[in-house]
């Protein structure tokens, strides 16, 4: 009978910490909720924008095909399709079904012609494929080709500094990282609170207690939990692909691509670093609606860093994103939109795990202290004060 | 054997424990008693490893114990808790494999004793939509599940009535082999006389007695009862005995030797008709007053 022995608790501890939460209604309808969200995110802007239809213009010559074909060509292959009628009369009929516009030969050149309002794409499209037409036409009468005709005029550009993302594109993905570090740290940060306050308010952490080093509750905690995140982000990642897939955008994906990895090494020291305060304000509780006040410390460190990235100036990103917790949040995001030296968030990562190492010991030192106080809601300062078991 | 011995534990300024050595011998059920406060809880609970003692040591076969050892200990705290919103057999499973089982090895266990409990159409509910009564074997259940070498019930009977009382004993009587020492704590004396072979006795942090129940029942001062046809008043007269209590024809007394007593016999019949004369049974309350007074 004295053979056994747990090797790992830590990894039991974990296990039931995933299992539960695999098997909660609420768990999993919320990362659906998510996916769906995101998937809604990736897909709808595209389907609105992208319609992929040409719109069709109705012409009533030869010539009127052509400059549709030009402004056509023009627009890269797929913008406007010209469609034959009889005459102006048909065209207007047209105009009421499903023509965008009709372009009718007028006394010196065309009028375009709209139900209510001509769209202001269609209109500049078609005026330069007018102006085109005719330009080449009237250049061929005086005896110049078109090369000859467009000679000189061309325009290329060139950007000292370029960013790899258009600027209101940076915004966004800056935002968007720093959004779900921070959603994620707080969803599963208050996740981990609930359940050790569980194991107080139901008592069942006497038994624990006795069965296993308290430092491997905690870690079996923390690990389970930070699994479930990154298998949680990585559901949702999945599902943005398929996505992005499915909506002819994968080229986002290279721009993001090279900073995956930065992503889920920050994020992971982050959370761990996070993950020890939180169970610490679940071990201060004594029960649920204790969370409220125990979590505040939690919820400042996230969300002052969290509003500081997303609207401080660059400077102040570049300063955050050296601070721990806020360096989760905005290092990854400015590596993506900047053109950060290597050693910048070389150094971020190691101020992060040192800070990580600090929390995570102060941390497992309260723990152990206030876990078996069942009897009423400790404060930090309180906490620091007790003695040892 | 386990063996306490010298535990003292500091609450701040308070003294909880001074000084505390006892023994639980295996296959003897070691009742641990004592008031409220006493602290018992604190003396299980550092014998768990839950709580550290100030001083002193506990040891498990004369040797001082460890982690790994005390994983195989069963223990019920005297808070009662597991999870609520889990089913008992993937809960008993878990606690079993805390405890060193295997998966597999726990999962037989669990459903052996899932059925000696008579909560097999259960297995699959969770903790809380059971009765008190069944949670309370889930909660025994627990402190078994895998085999303890060592078993320490805080209070295991209280709550429980006469017919889950006995239940429980038996379980404790099939599960429980020679070998292991058990060692519990509870305030109803009439049950830990009824079950328990060794008594500790604390009060205020402090062992005032420990040893065989029979042997501290022994060591008492014997006690008479005395019924006659009349008053018994004159026997607050005589030299050598205590009168404890006289009502009317009814008195109590207790004597140096039972020499004295046969003496007090004779008068008695000399004065009247004696109804009825001999030695009172010690009951284990009057141990327990004895040694905390």
């Amino acid at each position: 009978m004295n053979d056994r022995t747990l090797d790992r608790p830590w990894m039991l501890i974990a296990e039931r910490e995933i299992t539960t939460k695999l098997r909660d209604k609420t768990f999993i309808g919320s990362t659906l909720v998510m996916l769906v969200v995101v998937l809604a995110a990736v897909i709808v802007p595209a389907l609105l924008s992208g319609n992929s239809e040409p719109d069709k213009i109705a012409v009533t010559s030869d010539a009127g095909a052509a400059v549709v074909a030009q402004a056509d060509a023009a627009a890269g292959g797929s913008g406007y399709e010209a469609v034959r009628v009889a005459d102006r009369a048909e065209a207007e009929k047209r105009l009421e079904t499903d023509a965008a516009a009709a372009l009718v030969p007028a006394a010196d050149g065309y009028v375009l012609i709209g139900k209510e309002k001509v769209d202001s794409g269609v209109e500049s499209g078609l005026r330069a494929a007018v102006a085109a037409v005719g330009m080449e036409q009237n250049a061929a009468k005086v005896g110049l080709t078109p090369e000859q005709l467009r000679a000189g005029t061309q325009v290329t550009q060139e950007l000292l500094e370029p960013g790899s993302l258009p600027a209101g594109v940076s915004d966004f993905v800056n935002l968007g990282m720093a959004l779900v570090f921070y959603m994620t740290a707080l969803g599963f940060g208050m996740m981990i609170a609930q359940s050790v306050v569980q194991e107080k308010e139901s008592r069942v952490v006497e038994i624990l207690a006795a069965s296993v080093p308290i430092r491997s509750l905690l870690w079996g905690k923390v690990i389970g939990n930070a699994t479930l995140a990154l298998g949680q982000i990585l559901v949702i990642a999945i599902g943005s692909v398929i996505g992005l897939t499915v909506t002819d955008q994968l080229d986002i994906l290279s721009v993001i691509g090279p900073v995956v990895g930065w992503f889920v090494v920050f994020f992971i020291l982050g959370f761990v670093a996070l993950a020890g305060l939180w169970a610490v304000a679940g071990s201060l509780a004594t029960r649920q609606e204790d969370l409220g006040s125990t979590t505040l410390p939690g919820q400042m460190i996230l969300m002052i860093p969290f509003f500081f990235s997303v609207f401080a100036g660059s400077t102040a990103k570049t300063v955050a994103s050296f601070v721990p917790i806020a360096s989760s949040m905005s290092m990854p995001g400015r590596m993506l939109t900047e053109d950060v030296p290597l050693w910048q968030p070389l150094a971020a990562i190691a101020i992060l795990i040192a800070t990580t190492v600090l929390i995570i010991r102060l941390g497992a030192r309260l723990y152990e202290r206030t876990l078996l106080q069942t009897g009423r809601r400790l404060g930090y300062r309180e906490a620091m004060a007790l003695e040892a078991r | 054997m386990l063996r306490v011995a010298g535990l003292t534990r500091r609450f701040g300024e308070q003294l909880a424990l001074d000084d505390v050595t006892f023994d639980v011998v295996p296959g003897r059920m070691t009742g641990f008693v004592g008031a409220n406060g006493a602290g018992k809880t604190t003396t299980m609970r550092i014998i768990l490893g839950v709580l550290a003692a100030s001083s002193g040591e506990v040891f498990w076969q004369d040797k001082p114990l460890t982690q790994a050892v005390r994983q195989d200990f069963g223990y019920m705290p005297e808070e009662r808790g597991l999870y609520p919103k889990m089913k008992i057999r993937d809960q008993l499973i878990f606690f079993g494999r805390l405890h060193g089982l295997a998966a597999g090895a726990a999962a037989e266990r669990v459903d052996k004793l899932i059925g000696r409990l008579g909560l097999a159409e259960r297995a699959t509910d969770v903790l809380e939509n059971l009765s008190l009564g069944n949670q309370q074997r889930v909660q025994i259940a627990a402190a078994l599940v895998h085999q303890p070498i060592a078993l320490v019930l805080d209070e295991p009977f209280s709550g429980l009535d006469p017919l889950a009382v006995d239940a429980m004993v038996d379980l404790l009587r099939e599960e429980v082999t020679p070998e292991v020492p058990v060692l519990f704590s509870s305030h109803q004396l009439d049950l830990v006389e009824r079950l328990c072979d060794d008594l500790v006795v604390l009060s205020r942090g402090k062992v005032v007695a420990a040893g065989p129940v029979s042997e501290l029942a022994a060591s008492q001062t014997p006690t008479y009862r005395l019924v006659v046809d009349g008053d018994a008043g004159w026997l607050r007269d005589l030299p050598g005995l205590r009168v404890r209590d006289v009502a009317g024809g009814t008195a109590l007394f207790d004597v140096e030797d039972d020499a004295v007593a046969q003496q007090i016999l004779q008068q008695a019949i000399g004065r009247g008709p004696v109804l009825e004369f001999g030695p009172e049974r010690v009951a284990l309350s009057d141990v327990f007053r004895e040694a905390t007074r």
